[in-house]
């Protein structure tokens, strides 16, 4: 069936050519040594919000962009980390959200003043966040260990049941213990952590210095996550892992104490989720029990998914896809982008059909999941190693 | 206490079993099973499909636990034991149907092999060698030390991960080693230069040698072998024969193996112990099993025929 698709004249030339320039892409990026292309990039990237548009008018990516693109950098530092327990290690997790809620009221329960946990908010401490950057991580690994005992004996599809549960535990505890978290309300008010601001690069007045900031602070934390994630992958821990996604008895029979090793990867990827929750407390001031909904983790999956599971550039694609675009379908420009197609659809003059698609762009998004599990299972960007495992998974079928 | 021992006195045991018997929900797999495997020996295990062949060695593997009987290795108790322990006390196992990380290449496949031996941490375990049941008391009890491991349980995950994180001198170099050990195993099993290919690409015959280098990755000292010859050709089996042969007397490994091709069993084993329903029916050299009465009519039914004539069972 996925064949008959894949040759149809329809799709065929737009699945080889986007086939072929991925492995041209690749190719090329492939060929600039690693630390030079890192630093490159990251030069890049930090970059951006002091891009001068050359034909005038300030610059090209104002507040509105950053904004977007903090959120992208935290769903990218998120999807690193449920790719370390998915995609290395192969446990199927549904209730990441859980470890991004974690950490988030970790920060909000000692920083809010709205706290019932503490009787004074330490907001005027001003290293507090700084503080808590590394007090997440090891939070959120007890989390992921604490989590992961109850189910080291499931596999697959009872694992995924069971930990999609635990994520709804825990909002329904967020909610419901309102005298711990100040329930559905959530906790709010949380003073602006103290970033270091960027003296040398500080130049635009035209926008909040305080995004740019965090813009910058979210770039940094993404190459050292995905820096992380690399190691993680490429050592004796990585391997296990490796060894335990492709057959869990095998590897215990080959010496690795795979109970350890499943909790390491729960630990791992939970100590990331928990990062990104405090970061993600900081910028909004705030948290809410709504925020840590099941969408959350659906989220993470689809852009893992989507994006190549094993693969942290996946990871980055998937982000800007699901979560980048839907925003930008919010502005002016994307508006503007997209009137060029006016004229292709029929009812365009009546309904701002740019709005509609952002309105209902879980289904679009649906669509595209399906679309791209059937021309390419094995995500965007897939590993090498996925890549191996989904064509004789297509050759046996 | 050397020097007295004649040199004609047998090797010591290294595997044994006392009355094991291991049952699934009323069929007898294993019943009062007594089996003792010599050090530096090449053993076999044969009996019809069905015989309780595989099951011994998924007991002992730790797989399953054994309903009763014990099993010792070279005098270490593995009942209760989880298998990633048992490899560690010097176990190691091919599997009947190749059981391979598929998608790694030859060269990860056998580093993973390594996986204990290349452990960073504090290997130092403070348990006992020999877990004499008085003493084995007091040891659940638990010594200073072995609390005090234990306690540090937390300690060493968190140095494994800012270890593997921060890749400091001691780690690149269990790396190297184990590497370089591991280009060894692949070309001790005939694998040479073929690090780098992914296990599943592997033709048949090469996907049995890179388990047999994986097995032999974690340093065993009792090598089981389920089935090594299945679906080769004559010539092929011969060639693992030969393998076989060399694991012991190069590496020193004791050698269990499972076969149904006679030809291999009677020229390669030293010692045949010979199942059927569970039961050992039958034990001795190639010469003395293969004329027993009992094995004969185990594989034949009543038959006039020796089993040394080709491949029997399935």
């Amino acid at each position: 069936m996925r064949e008959r698709l894949r040759n149809s004249p329809l799709v065929k030339p737009a699945a080889d050519a986007l086939a072929v320039a991925a492995g041209r892409a690749e190719k090329a990026y492939g060929s600039v040594p690693n630390a030079l292309r890192l630093l490159l990039l990251a030069a890049l990237l930090i970059g951006v919000p002091f891009y001068e548009n050359p034909m005038g008018g300030g610059v090209i990516f104002d507040e509105r962009w950053l904004a977007v693109f903090r959120l992208v950098g935290l769903y990218i530092m998120l999807g690193m980390g449920l790719n370390v327990v998915v995609g290395y290690a192969g446990l199927l997790d549904l209730g990441y959200v859980a470890f991004f809620a974690t950490g988030a009221y970790l920060y909000a329960l000692l920083a809010s003043p709205a706290s019932p946990a503490i009787d004074f908010p330490i907001d005027d401490v001003p290293w507090l966040f700084w503080a808590l950057l590394p007090t997440a991580l090891f939070v959120g690994a007890f989390a992921g260990i604490l989590l992961g005992i109850p189910v080291l004996p499931l596999r697959g599809d009872y694992l995924a049941i069971v930990t999609l549960g635990f994520g709804e535990i825990i909002r329904l505890f967020l909610v419901n213990k309102t005298d711990f978290t100040g329930g559905s309300q959530g906790l709010y008010g949380i003073k602006a952590p103290p970033l270091p601001d960027f003296p040398g690069l500080n130049l635009t007045e035209l926008k909040s210095t305080a995004l740019t900031e965090w813009y910058v602070f979210i770039v940094i934390a993404v190459f050292i996550v995905a820096f992380a994630a690399a190691r993680l992958r490429d050592s004796r821990m990585g391997r296990a892992w490796e060894a335990i996604r492709e057959d869990e008895d095998v590897a215990e029979a080959m010496g690795i104490d795979t109970i350890k090793y499943k909790l390491m990867a729960f630990a791992m990827g939970a100590a990331i989720g928990s990062l990104g929750g405090t970061v993600f407390a900081a910028f909004q001031g705030s948290a809410i029990p709504n925020s840590f909904d099941l969408l959350v983790s659906i989220n993470v999956v689809s852009l893992v998914v989507i994006g190549g599971m094993g693969n942290t550039s996946g990871v980055v694609l998937g982000a800007v896809i699901l979560i980048g675009i839907p925003d930008f379908l919010r502005f002016r420009e994307a508006s503007d982008l997209l009137g060029f197609f006016d004229p292709l659809v029929p009812f365009a003059d009546t309904r701002n059909w740019a709005e509609d698609l952002r309105e209902n762009r879980f289904i679009v998004f649906g669509a595209l999941l399906v679309a791209v599990m059937v021309l390419r299972p094995s995500g965007l960007i897939p590993s090498r190693r996925r890549q191996i495992e989904f064509a004789a998974a297509a050759e046996e079928a | 206490m050397t020097a007295e021992s004649a040199p004609a006195q047998p090797a010591p045991a290294l595997l044994e079993t006392r009355s094991l018997t291991k049952r699934f929900e009323g069929v007898i797999a294993l019943s009062n099973l007594d089996l003792s495997v010599r050090q530096g020996s090449i053993a076999g295990l044969i009996g019809p499909n069905g015989a309780g062949k595989t099951t011994l060695f998924n007991v002992a593997t730790g797989f399953y636990p054994p309903d009763e009987g014990t099993i010792t290795l070279a005098g270490k108790r593995l009942q209760g034991l989880r298998p990633h322990s048992i490899t560690a006390l010097g176990i190691a196992r091919t599997f009947q149907n190749i059981r391979l990380f598929a998608n790694m290449t030859a060269l990860e496949n056998v580093l993973v092999g390594q996986h204990m031996h290349a452990d960073f941490v504090a290997r130092a375990t403070p348990e006992e060698e020999d877990p004499e049941p008085a003493r084995r008391f007091r040891i659940s009890l638990g010594s200073a030390e072995h609390w005090a491991y234990r306690a540090a349980f937390p300690g060493r995950m968190l140095w494994e991960v800012l270890a593997t994180l921060g890749r400091p001198g001691v780690v690149q170099e269990t790396e190297r080693v184990a590497v370089d050990r591991s280009i060894d195993l692949l070309g001790f099993v005939g694998l040479k230069g073929r690090h780098n290919e992914i296990a599943r690409s592997l033709p048949y015959g090469d996907q049995r040698r890179l388990e047999l280098a994986r097995a032999l990755a974690t340093r065993p000292k009792l090598l089981l072998l389920d089935e090594p010859t299945a679906g080769m050709n004559p010539q092929e089996s011969q060639e693992i024969v030969h393998l076989i042969r060399s694991i012991r007397d190069e590496l020193g490994t004791t050698v269990l193996l499972i076969e149904h091709h006679m030809h291999v069993v009677m020229g390669v084993c030293e010692m045949i112990t010979v199942l059927d329903y569970g039961e050992k029916i039958a034990e001795g050299p190639p010469e003395t099993v293969q004329r027993d009465k009992r094995v004969i009519e185990a594989y034949l039914g009543t038959g006039h025929t020796g089993i040394g004539n080709g491949a029997a069972g399935g």
